[in-house]
């Protein structure tokens, strides 16, 4: 028998799935270790402990940030720079300063100069330095740590899957996931590990006629510009799918199905063109 | 006067003699371990607990034996999952309805 619950948290949909019965303690521990997270790594809520990093530079911080914070440096040296989680002020300078629910989807405010993206940043204990003007964002890595961490206390209760808003963690079980290709839809079995999706087909808006999204190239400071539309991909946990998820976006297609390949990511790849793509071993 | 301290000395050495011998009477010099039941059933016990101690030692040390057998193995088994990259070998495409969907996060 299988349990689900339901929640909006980290400004997304959360849907936890367990395979067990009387497990209503366990999902709302899961819960509450959503909304536990997100209370410390929103930018958007001003007493987190991101937006007192971001605001003074310099925090000892709980565990969890420092670990996420610790991930996120590690994704972008593993991907060469690719997956930065110091593109604060990029976001906020393509319009992506609120909640996403709360962006005017066509606005026309004139569009900012690109915000900075890169900086040092170092994690030394349960101390946390940014240089000066370096601000991150954990919004993707961070629900990816959320999914991994809730499912951990999910997967005492039986098989488990946690999905945040795209970003799924499993543990144990076989759970079959649509994923959207570039035409009918595409159902895979994970039994373990995680899987996560990075796209420019939802969290876009227009500004000043310009169309916008969410996933800005460090290497620019603006929304990526890629021949992809959406990168779904197969990691080890969800915090790596979501990082490989990213870096394989930015890639492009042509690159991002060799890199795939060359790592052994499992990958679908869809483009804007209309093609869908199967890397990593995946047939 | 020489009479009466030759008197008082055969005294004193027959005084001693005689404790001495009262002292190696009450030790029971001639009485054997073997002869008390009681030390005989003390001596059978620690034999038999070293016997049993012997041979529970024998059935830890096969149970640890076994023990790191097994943890040898198990741990390889899971040296090779981790260390296997996470592709087709987890995920695999299936014709069955979704229980859950990824999209765009």
């Amino acid at each position: 028998m299988i349990e689900r619950r339901t929640f909006r948290a980290m400004g997304t949909e959360i849907e936890l799935l367990v395979e067990a019965e009387g497990a209503a303690g366990a999902l709302a521990a899961a819960e509450g270790e959503f909304h536990r997270l997100e209370a410390l790594l929103s930018r958007f809520r001003e007493d987190s402990e991101l937006s007192r990093l971001n605001r003074d530079g310099s925090l000892t911080a709980g565990p969890d940030l420092c670990r996420v914070v610790e991930l996120a440096l590690a994704a972008r040296e593993r991907t060469g720079g690719r997956f930065d989680p110091a593109i604060h002020d990029a976001l906020v300078a393509a319009g992506y300063d609120r909640s996403f629910e709360q962006i005017d989807p066509r606005c026309q405010a004139p569009c900012l100069a690109p915000g900075a993206a890169g900086g040092a940043a170092s994690v030394e204990g349960t101390r946390i330095e940014l240089d000066d003007g370096v601000r991150l964002d954990l919004g993707g890595i961070g629900k990816g740590y959320a999914a991994e961490r809730a499912a951990e206390i999910l997967a005492m209760a039986g098989p488990c899957l946690v999905n945040a808003g795209g970003d799924i963690a499993v543990r144990g079980g076989s759970w079959p996931i649509g994923v959207e290709t570039a035409r009918e839809p595409l159902t895979l079995e994970l039994s373990h590990g995680g899987l996560a999706t990075s796209g420019r087909d939802r969290r876009r808006w227009q500004r000043d006629g310009r169309e916008l999204h969410h996933l800005i190239d460090p290497r620019t400071g603006e929304p990526a510009e890629t021949d992809l539309l959406r990168v779904t991909a197969i990691a080890p946990d969800a915090i790596e799918a979501e990082v490989a998820a990213k870096s394989l976006f930015l890639a492009g297609s042509a690159r991002a199905a060799h890199e795939a390949d060359a790592a052994g990511v499992a990958a679908v790849l869809v483009t804007e063109d209309g093609r869908t793509i199967f890397a990593g071993g995946l047939a | 006067m020489a009479s009466h301290t030759g008197r008082l000395y055969a005294l004193a050495f027959a005084l001693v003699a005689f404790f001495l011998a009262w002292a190696v009477v009450a030790a029971h010099p001639w009485a054997t371990a073997a002869g008390d039941p009681r030390l005989r059933t003390l001596a059978a016990r620690e034999v038999q607990l070293r016997r049993e101690a012997k041979l529970v030692n024998e059935v830890v040390a096969q149970r640890w034996a076994l023990y790191r057998t097994e943890l040898r193995a198990r741990r390889s088994q899971i040296a090779a999952v981790t260390s296997a990259p996470v592709s087709s070998a987890s995920v695999r495409v299936v014709n069955l309805p979704p229980l859950t969907v990824t999209r765009t996060s």
